[in-house]
């Protein structure tokens, strides 16, 4: 798509097999989350001290307790005095011994369970609140990501829509942008406490034996060799995965919102031959990636294993020699000077945490690169300028006392298919002007045009002689309404989509809007009124009647300017020419632009422009226009009114 | 339907797999046994090399006793290289080593996901697990991911055929992010279920015996640290039971909030002219903004039900635990075992103890997937088209369609339609007309079988609807409607969707008598022009004429128009009309319409109200009617045109 190419020029570091992330790009894009971060700094900040502070609390008690356990208790060898003090051990028992005897090292292998019980029991409940707390903050941070992200799509020209496809976008907002929360973890918590948990494992390591830390360094080796092999083809694995699943998901939704069509014409065995491609396809994908990355894990975990066996047979060998350990003074505390059983389980669980952070560490690296690309396929969609945007200088819009004028407008959808050329003409406030012409003729894009949901080539469309590029968009559309020409609704009640521009509007309001587009009698008779929930897109509703709410609800914002797109297009004739009464008594001292075929809606006009092949032919009232020999408007008229009289003479 | 309902359900399902569930369950049990070595090498270098002890095979269980046997006069730095190699061989082989957790690698590729149910899919979609790592994880892992994967795209595909054999109007009422959600996201969570309830109660035991089996070889006699593990069997279920409907009712809370964001930005962007043009881009952001939102408090409802019961289980266990853990400590007090015997002896009681707090939990752990495994279940279970069991296939029509009484009430009981009769005939063409919301597009759809009607019957050539498979009915109808929806792509695409093996002389032709070449030969890539997506690239006329060819290019005998000339312009409605009487001289041609131009033109009108057909005839026979409630409409838009 669209989004895909430019973002992609953006980024140099692109490669023929798409990985558009070199590992410099993948650090660039976590960085750039931080400013999403950041929203919830206060939070993060706490968590992270609520976190250290929960670890350092239990670093001393899991010290203190694998010495009792293993070494006093198992092993029998008289407590220090501190900790015969802590368990409640009478000292000439338990200190000032040789070795402890058989009820003694009972009781300390009892008191050290219940005290190990007792301190989880203290601490589980403390971690999952702060997990908790984690799980609210980054849903936070999430959160703001997805309305952003929305918020920029719903700012994108509707050329970058239909482009764009609809599915591919959900899943940039839900799957991809929740990468997000993940950076806590992958840049934050897992490098502190692998890095962490690798420099008190060598710090250990050094003070025991500095050979050993040596090994211990190793580690990295392979970590380093693999992760450097592996990043890139996992990059373009992951994004391949991202981008087919993000397909499937469009083709579901394309085919539900087209599903009449499908079966209507029996095409239902073809759209389902195609989405089971797309699901291979995404699974095929998916497969790679997730194959790859286990290949990568194991991988890893033998490269790492190995310095692991290693370290742990030496430091078995040293307990046997009962080697002098290498920092006496440092472990004089706990009373430790040579190697022994209990030197080697806290050597080997030291030495299996360091060389497992390294592996922690890298894996966790991999799984970045999946959340990279995640977070990049986010800043496609928020590095996407909005064609139609707020002038640095844009003010807003402070009623409308003239009226809104096209000024030599020239407008493209694309090069070479022109749409609209030298258009000029004035809708003033207090009359209806009527725009007529014939199919594609360029009407519905002018009324586009004075949304500002596309800016002119050329020219401008002006409001009281100023330039609607100098407003401010938002201001501008809360001083024009629209009534498209295909009746959008929501699935939610008639009273909601009624108010859904004005959502804060009062019940009475709805209701006198609803009359005015003649929806009231028609509401009113609905089992549940206008609390009547409409199908999504309002399908269950006629077309007709559906094109009545749209009416309402434009006429619901109390605009100066109301533009309507081909209103009454399906409404009967009799209810049209209600429907067109109202709007009249109701718009006095409004300027209304309507576009129409139907010359019994063009007749109420005060102003008819006529248009043909992106030009204004004609522009004048009926009367003047009925007189021109040969003109546009005269062989419309003649047209629906030779089929009128063969009707009535029929 | 019951939980127990639905379980069975699955089974079903899994059927067609249990081949492969036969293999992977073998796989599971195989990645048991090297469990059983991991924890010797430790005790070996403990017990031999640190502390010293001589080594005799006889206190070995068989399965290492060959082992050590090596070790007989080995010096210490011997044992240590046979340990090593064995180590390393076990790395390489099961990527386990050793006893603790440090020391094992299961192979498994869960990526990151998010922080509510929907963004924990994709890790279940394709999960792939082994309990063993190196070359037999990775094998192992290969095997389940693709079986995962088989099994989720076989539920995605039987779901979403099932979407398309719903009744025509099922997605008035349901909406299309739901139905997103529930094919990408409902569907794994039944896969999930299905490994659990296929493989834990096997493996869970198996586990559980294996490790015992193992510390009975260990150490004779000591059945209590067995006993503890199982008591975590009736610990964890007694501890979750309490919490699984609250999961339940939770997990199906957080995929239904789920579901409506994902509906709530697929209405947004689908429809983004409305939210622009109305200046709604606010309320709609707020709108998402809550949905959004909601769906994490739903999901953080879920988290707190699993920590709940988590820490009720948490007491009963850690007192268990703790049992266990004095109880093997005692025997290395008492001498019984050695130190190194007691690291064994623990590694299996943990093993036992993960696999019965498994066991215990895996109705608890059902919860979560069953909500996932409702949702796809209800909308399999949504009333379908189908055929009834002696319907045949309905030949190209050739008299007509024939309506019997015929009456039409929504399931919310108001009627649309009631005692309607009439016979259109092919080579006429049948105009359908009366005030907005008079029952005219229910009438369309009832005669191209959209929907079966509630009361009377529609017939073709005699045969009622009912005897006809639908397949068959809907090759004979060609239908327009109301509002045209057109599909992404070119716009040769969207007419080749209903006629893939049109020659191009049809297509033109078809685009001809649809009065669109004109506009089309204007385009820079003609018939291969891209329309955007909903044909956004083209205004609504030329989208209403794109609709009509490719309703003539499907060639069928039935052509039904529901306002097909709505947004066309005189000139061009009345050529179109034009092209109407001449594809209907061997077709039924009914259309709905407000335009005297078109209904002037037909053979037949009927004229409705109120659901009700009021009159029916020739535009004539119904003008000559005084006070008739044609003329009435005729007048009146005679008067407004002139």
């Amino acid at each position: 798509m669209a989004a895909a190419e430019r973002a992609s020029g953006a980024h140099p570091a692109t490669d023929a097999d798409g990985d558009r992330l070199s590992a410099r790009a993948v650090l660039h894009v976590l960085v750039r989350c931080i400013r999403v971060l950041g929203t919830a700094r206060g939070h993060l900040i706490a968590l992270c001290v609520g976190f250290a502070a929960l670890a350092l609390a239990l670093l001393w008690p899991s010290l203190l307790f694998l010495d009792l356990f293993w070494t006093r208790a198992l092993q029998g060898e008289a407590l220090p005095a501190v900790q015969a003090a802590l368990l409640g051990l009478d000292p000439a028992v338990a200190v000032n011994v040789p070795s402890l005897s058989i009820a003694v090292r009972r009781s300390v292998a009892v008191r050290t369970v219940i005290g190990g019980v007792a301190i989880t029991a203290v601490a589980l409940p403390l971690f999952f609140a702060l997990w908790y707390y984690q799980i609210w903050i980054l849903q936070r941070v999430n959160q703001s990501l997805r309305v952003e992200m929305l918020d920029r799509l719903q700012a994108l020209s509707l050329r970058f829509h239909s482009e764009a496809r609809v599915g591919d976008a959900i899943y940039r907002l839900t799957q991809d942008s929740a990468m997000v929360t993940q950076l806590v973890d992958v840049m934050l918590l897992t490098p502190l406490s692998a890095i962490g948990t690798f420099i008190y494992a060598f710090a250990i390591t050094t003070a025991l034996d500095p050979r050993m830390a040596l090994l211990l360094a190793a580690a990295w080796i392979p970590a380093l060799l693999l992760g450097r092999a592996f990043s890139a083809p996992l990059r373009r694995d992951f994004r391949r995965a991202r981008e087919t699943n993000a397909a499937l998901t469009a083709q579901i939704q394309e085919v539900v919102a087209g599903i009449r069509v499908l079966k209507a014409y029996g095409a239902e065995a073809r759209a389902q031959t195609r989405f089971e491609a797309a699901s291979r396809e995404a699974f095929d994908a998916a497969f790679r990636a997730r194959s790859r990355f286990a290949i990568y894990a194991i991988a890893l975990f033998a490269g790492v294993g190995l310095v692991l066996v290693a370290g742990a047979a030496w430091g078995a060998f040293a307990s046997r020699d009962e080697a002098t350990v290498f920092a006496t003074r440092l472990f004089a505390a706990t009373g430790v000077v040579t190697w022994s059983l209990g030197v080697f389980q806290f050597f080997k669980d030291r030495f299996g945490d360091g060389s497992n952070s390294v592996r922690r560490l890298f894996r966790t690296w991999a799984k970045v690169q999946d959340v990279a690309v995640g977070l990049d396929r986010v800043f496609e969609i928020l590095d996407e300028v909005p064609e139609v945007q707020d002038a640095e200088s844009a003010h807003d819009l402070d009623g409308v006392r003239r009226g809104i004028a096209f000024r030599d407008v020239e407008f493209n959808y694309r090069e070479n298919r022109p749409a609209l050329s030298h258009v000029a003409f004035e809708a003033p406030i207090g009359a209806i002007t009527a725009v007529v012409g014939p199919t594609g003729a360029g009407k519905s894009t002018l009324l586009a045009l004075a949304l500002r949901l596309f800016d002119p080539d050329r020219g401008a469309v002006t409001i009281d002689d100023v330039d609607v590029r100098a407003l401010r968009i938002a201001s501008l559309r809360r001083h024009v309404a629209i009534a498209l020409q295909e009746n959008l609704l929501f699935g939610t009640t008639i009273r909601e989509n009624i108010r859904y521009a004005v959502p804060d509007a009062s019940d009475a309001a709805v209701r006198a809007a609803a009359r005015v587009a003649c929806a009231d009698e028609f509401i009113e008779k609905l089992p549940l009124g206008y609390d009547t929930p409409l199908g999504e897109r309002g399908t269950k509703l006629s077309t007709g009647q559906r094109q009545r709410l749209s009416i309402a609800r434009a006429v619901l914002k109390d605009t100066p300017v109301l533009l309507l797109d081909e209103p009454t297009a399906s409404l009967d004739v009799e209810t049209e020419r209600r429907v067109l009464a109202n709007l009249h008594a109701w718009g006095k001292g409004r300027a209304i632009l309507l576009v129409t075929h139907r010359l019994s809606t063009v007749r109420q006009a005060d102003q008819i422009a006529v248009i043909e092949a992106g030009r204004v032919v004609e522009v004048g009232t009926h009367d003047a226009l009925l007189t021109r020999a040969g003109g546009s408007y005269r062989r419309l008229v003649e047209t629906e009114a030779s089929s009128a009289h063969d009707a009535e003479t029929a | 339907m019951t939980p127990w309902e639905a379980l069975r359900r699955v089974l079903r399902y899994a059927a067609p797999f249990r081949a492969r569930f036969a293999v992977k369950l073998a796989m599971l049990l195989a990645s048991l046994l090297p469990l059983v070595l991991i924890p010797w090498p430790g005790k070996i270098v403990i017990d031999h090399v640190i502390e010293g002890v001589p080594v005799d095979p006889a206190t070995y269980p068989f399965f290492i006793r060959p082992f050590t046997e090596l070790l007989i006069g080995a010096t210490p730095l011997g044992i240590l290289a046979w340990t090593a190699a064995l180590q390393i061989a076990l790395l390489l082989l099961v990527g386990a080593f050793g006893s603790s957790a440090r020391e094992q690698d299961q192979a498994d590729a869960v990526l990151a996901g998010g922080h509510d149910t929907q963004t924990r899919t994709e890790n279940e979609a394709n999960s792939g697990f082994s309990l063993a790592g190196g070359l037999f994880g990775w094998i192992d892992f290969r095997f389940t991911i693709r079986l995962t994967q088989d099994l989720n795209h076989y539920y995605r595909a039987s779901l979403f055929e099932r979407i398309h054999a719903l009744p025509m109007t099922a997605f008035d009422d349901e909406s299309i992010g739901d139905a997103v959600y529930r094919v990408m996201i409902d569907t794994p969570s039944i896969t999930s279920a299905t490994h659990r309830i296929l493989l834990t109660p096997i493996g869970a035991p198996a586990s559980i015996a294996v490790a015992a089996t193992a510390m009975a070889f260990t150490v004779a006699n000591q059945p209590g640290l067995v006993i503890a593990a199982l008591a975590m069997i009736p610990v964890s279920l007694l501890a979750s039971l309490p919490f699984a409907a609250r999961m339940r009712s939770r997990s199906l809370a957080s995929r239904a909030a789920g579901s409506v964001t994902t509906s709530t930005a697929e209405e947004g962007l689908s429809q983004v002219l409305a939210v622009q043009s109305l200046g709604a881009s606010r309320p709609q952001r707020d709108h998402f903004d809550r949905d959004s939102w909601s769906s994490f408090g739903a999901y953080r409802a879920v988290v707190r039900t699993s920590m709940a019961a988590f820490l009720l289980g948490f007491v009963p266990g850690s007192i268990i635990v703790g049992w266990a853990i004095m109880h093997a400590a005692d025997l290395v007090i008492t001498g019984t075992v050695t130190r190194g015997d007691f690291l064994v002896i623990f590694a299996y009681f943990v093993q036992a103890t993960i696999a019965a707090i498994t066991l215990g939990a895996l109705w608890f752990d059902l919860q979560g997937a069953s909500a996932g495994l409702e949702r796809v279940f209800f909308l399999m279970d949504q009333p379908s088209d189908g055929d009834a069991p002696n319907a045949r296939a309905l030949p190209a029509l050739r008299s007509g369609v024939r309506f019997d009484a015929v009456g039409y009430r929504y399931p919310d009981g108001t009627s649309a339609l009631e005692d309607v009769s009439f016979e259109a005939r092919v080579g006429e063409l049948t105009a359908v007309v009366g005030p907005a919301g008079s029952g005219k597009t229910t009438l369309a759809h009832l005669c191209a079988r959209f929907l079966p009607p509630t009361s009377g019957s529609v017939s073709y050539d005699d045969v009622d609807a009912n005897a006809c498979t639908i397949d068959s009915l809907r090759a004979n109808i060609a239908y327009v409607f109301q509002e045209t929806f057109l599909f992404d792509g070119s716009i040769e695409d969207n007419l080749r969707l209903v006629a893939p093996d049109a020659s191009e002389a049809q297509l033109h032709h078809a685009l001809e008598q649809a009065r669109a070449t004109e506009f089309i030969e204007r385009l820079p890539d003609g018939l291969r022009t891209r329309i955007g997506r909903g044909g956004s690239q083209l205004s609504v006329g030329q989208r209403q004429r794109l609709a009509i060819a490719r309703a003539l290019i499907h060639d069928a005998k039935i052509l039904i128009l529901d306002e097909p000339t709505s947004a066309l312009d005189p000139d061009t409605e009345a050529a179109l009309v034009q092209s109407l009487r001449e594809a209907g001289r061997d077709r039924l041609v009914l259309v709905v319409a407000h335009r005297l131009s078109t209904i002037r033109a037909a053979d037949q009108i009927l004229f409705l109200e109120d659901g009700r057909l009021l009159e029916r005839g020739t535009h004539a026979e119904l003008l000559v009617r005084p006070g008739g409630a044609y003329r009435r409409f005729v007048e009146q838009s005679h008067s407004a045109a002139s």
